[in-house]
């Protein structure tokens, strides 16, 4: 018993001088034409982060946080892109079963695309990370919230746009995580 | 629980006829046995791994897992003298009291970490330590709600107030940020206190506040933010040529404050309330001002009632009759009522009437004159103070706050490092099916909170029972019950007429109830808070429901302030018995037939707490039995915490 435990004792001391898992990034000057492919493979949506970044001509001579500011701006299009949709929707004035809870959803995204967003872009202009992570990540739950609320449909008329912007946020969110952990 | 069949696996107790006599604290759990070794060291070598990695000590966990030692080791600990005879906190400096300090102090409950611990609420704004009282100027700008509140940073007493402030996306999850104001200029010296807050159509936000001037005179002072494009409105100006508005002649200086929303008059110029009193009478003083630097009082008052001494926090505002949508503060005209409220100094109540606005006369009459302000209807008919309504221009909705205090001692504040909370915000509407009062219902958005919820159908308490619902933990729920009285009608000519229609203890049985839930309460309910319906008959032979909750065995604590909160409510021939009920650790919301009275009750069990706490239904009637259909959701915590400002 006493062996048992003094051998478990020593483990535990070993495996604590371990050192810690977490990253550090290095970007060597003559590899900075692909920091978008290197920031965006810590991203979980490599191919959505690719063609986003990429469609942004600023991208190219940008630094991490210049990357971030560019995806949360598509963040921002896309819920602008999926207000607009669900307007034209509700334009079209469909049944009551899908109108109720896509009128719903205009009123979440509405101050999203109207306040939220830019808000937090502003955020990360000025380095308030944390802001810009809580507008984000706000952002992101009212698209959750906008798909649950189509209960008992397999899907919505708005599920596709929905989900690009939760994607969208996602990655938006693991580039700034980048820039969080290298402070 | 997911929607799981209806039963019930607990066996039918018969209520107790008098309270439990007290019993010795539950003892301290055996440590568990463990029969590996190997599983022991773990155990100890994990410890060892916590402190050498260093991880930073968890905070109060908010899922109310029993402490594993015993809660009765662990003392609270406190030092600071005590000395009979002070005054209420508030009453010297010339506000109402905000505290009801009791000889009793002596006797105070020897309360544990874990007990204080328990008592913070999971998901109603409080600010991390010290007091709080009235919430002040309210408002949604830019995507985010405003809260602010009465604050003293340095102690859990009312004092040394300033203005708190909190925003949030979704008037539920809270984020701190820096204090907005603090009494730093001889016009609010002694305090910043209530007021209230106005958007202008051209987009500025104006604040009118109540300042204590460095001579205890009462001044209305304006502030407004230091920059409109911060959507956080961190920063506010005071308005250096403050006050602008001092006590007219004839008020007296310390009797008069808490400035309305301004609302718009036919002219084109603003009119605010300020409340006050004169022989006794309680008052709303008219200012009229284009521009908010300058204002005009106005020769007539907007309403006074005989007897209802002091005004504070009078609120004013229109409610549509015809439709479920807010108003905006400046709304009048066809299908619009007003709604004017007042705290009262002498009741500590919250009173409200229903009325009609004359905008030309810019007078107000209310539509019963027997229940005139602060002579009928209660905003809340519990532990519940200086409420104020705002306009929500987000979401069209008419949106109410009110302070919380607590009902333990100034003592055992200081003892836990705070002193009250919020309620959650409720929307306003106006009751079209009786036509004669408001209805008020959490948020919506308070919803979002529900995890699991269990579901109970036709249940059956029989006269002289309580039915254990077995839901888990009992301590952070959102409860909608429906009661349905079984065979009432024969024994209706056997009801007892009382001549005080009132609510009483729960004890009090009757052949129609009381019915209703046990909160917080113990297994052996030596302690239990009932919240229930009671039917009454009037000496004339008319039925009135009356929906109560009775503190009065709610803690073994004696110096915790108990007494049974109530008030009539209207159930509607075609309407079964409902209620919703909002339980967060030591504040319980409960709504009565959706919303027409409400209840909030402070509550500190000493053994009802954690996972001793569970929830019964119970009939204490003796001659009906009741059945019962619930849906019982667990709520989450709302993780009320600083805002993420941080810089690089």
């Amino acid at each position: 018993m006493k062996a048992l435990v003094c051998f478990l004792l020593l483990l535990l001391l070993l495996l604590a001088t371990l050192p810690s898992p977490t990253r550090s990034f290095e970007f060597p000057a003559r590899e900075m034409a692909d920091l978008i492919d290197q920031t965006c493979r810590l991203t979980p949506f490599y191919d959505l982060c690719i063609s986003s970044l990429r469609s942004d001509p600023g991208s190219g001579a940008a630094d991490v946080r210049g990357l971030a500011r560019i995806m949360a701006g598509s963040v921002l299009a896309s819920a602008s892109r999926t207000l607009d949709r669900i307007q034209e929707l509700l334009g079209q004035a469909p049944d009551p079963e899908t109108e109720r809870p896509l009128a719903y959803c205009a009123e979440l995204y509405i101050p999203v695309v109207k306040y939220t967003l830019p808000q937090a872009i502003e955020a990360l202009g000025k380095g308030q990370l944390g802001f810009a992570v809580y507008g984000l990540s706000d952002a992101g739950k009212e698209a959750q919230a906008c798909e649950k609320n189509f209960s008992g449909l397999s899907w919505s008329p708005v599920t596709d746009v929905n989900e690009q912007v939760r994607d969208l946020v996602d990655v938006a969110l693991a580039i700034i995580k980048i820039l969080q952990r290298s402070f | 629980m997911q929607n799981s069949p209806s039963h019930t696996n607990a066996p039918y107790t018969l209520l107790p006829e008098d309270p439990s006599p007290a019993r010795p604290p539950a003892s301290s759990r055996r440590p568990v046995k463990v029969f590996a070794a190997t599983a022991a060291s773990v155990v100890f070598l994990t410890s060892l791994v916590m402190l050498i990695v260093n991880q930073s000590p968890e905070t109060p966990t908010e899922s109310d897992h029993p402490p594993r030692s015993d809660p009765l080791t662990s003392r609270a600990t406190t030092s600071f003298s005590r000395d009979a005879g002070r005054l209420p906190t508030g009453v010297s400096q010339g506000v109402s009291a905000k505290s009801y300090p009791s000889v009793r102090d002596r006797l105070s409950y020897n309360w544990t970490n874990a007990m204080f611990a328990w008592q913070r609420t999971a998901f109603h704004f409080q600010p991390e330590k010290n007091w709080m009282n009235d919430p002040d100027g309210p408002l949604y700008y830019m995507g985010w709600y405003h809260l602010f509140y009465q604050y003293n940073p340095d102690s859990a007493v009312w004092g040394n107030i300033t203005w708190g402030h909190a925003v949030s996306k979704d008037l539920i999850h809270w984020l701190y940020l820096p204090l907005a104001m603090v009494p730093d200029r001889w016009f609010d010296a002694g305090g910043v206190w209530t007021g209230s807050a106005t958007l202008l159509p051209d987009g500025r936000i104006v604040i009118l506040y109540t300042g204590d001037t460095d001579e205890s005179i009462q001044v209305q002072n304006l502030a407004y933010p230091a920059n409109l494009s911060d959507p956080l409105l961190i920063e506010w100006v005071k308005y250096p040529d403050n006050p602008v508005i001092v006590p007219p002649a004839g008020i007296n200086p310390e009797e008069f404050r808490d400035p309305t929303t301004a609302w718009m008059g036919p002219d084109g110029t603003w009119r605010i309330l300020v409340g006050s009193k004169v022989d006794g009478s309680g008052i709303a003083l008219i200012y009229q001002t284009s521009n908010f630097t300058a204002f005009e009082a106005q020769p007539g008052l907007l309403h006074a009632v005989n007897g209802t001494g002091m005004w504070e926090c009078v609120d004013f505002y229109p409610v549509s009759t015809n439709s479920s949508n807010g108003l905006e503060t400046s709304v009048v005209g066809p299908g619009v009522k007003h709604v004017l409220k007042a705290s009262l100094d002498d009741l500590k109540k919250d009173y409200y009437a229903i009325g009609t606005y004359d905008p030309v006369s810019d007078t107000w009459t209310p539509d019963d004159p027997e229940a005139d302000v602060g002579m009928g209807l209660q905003v809340d008919y519990g532990r519940y103070y200086a409420s104020k309504t705002f306009f929500d221009q987000n979401t069209g909705r008419r949106i109410l706050w009110g302070w919380i205090n607590e009902t333990d001692t100034d003592y055992d504040d200081l003892a836990k490092g705070w002193a009250s909370v919020q309620t959650i915000p409720r929307v306003v509407t106006f009751d079209n099916k009786t036509g004669s009062n408001i209805l008020e219902w959490p948020v919506e958005e308070v919803e979002s909170l529900r995890l699991n919820s269990t579901e109970f159908d036709d249940i059956l308490v029989e006269a002289g029972s309580a039915v254990l619902l077995d839901i888990g933990m009992a301590t952070q729920l959102d409860i909608s019950v429906e009661f349905e009285i079984e065979g009432s009608d024969a024994l209706e000519a056997l009801e007892e007429p009382e001549a005080i229609i009132e609510c009483a203890t729960a004890q009090n049985r009757t052949t129609l109830g009381p019915f209703g839930l046990l909160v917080l309460a113990d297994k052996s309910l030596s302690e239990l808070t009932p919240i229930y319906f009671h039917i009454a008959k009037s000496t004339n032979g008319s039925l009135t429901t009356l929906f109560c909750a009775d503190e009065t065995r709610s803690s073994k604590a004696l110096e915790v302030f108990k007494k049974v909160y109530g008030g009539p409510v209207a159930v509607l021939d075609d309407e079964k018995f409902t209620m919703r009920l909002l339980v967060d650790h030591s504040i319980i919301e409960s709504f009565a037939q959706g919303g027409r009275t409400v209840i909030t009750s402070r509550i500190y069990p000493t053994e009802a707490i954690y996972g001793a706490a569970k929830l019964f239904l119970f009939n204490n009637a003796t001659g009906v039995n009741v059945t019962a259909s619930l849906e019982i959701w667990q709520m989450n915590s709302a993780f009320i915490r600083p805002f993420p400002l941080e810089e690089m």
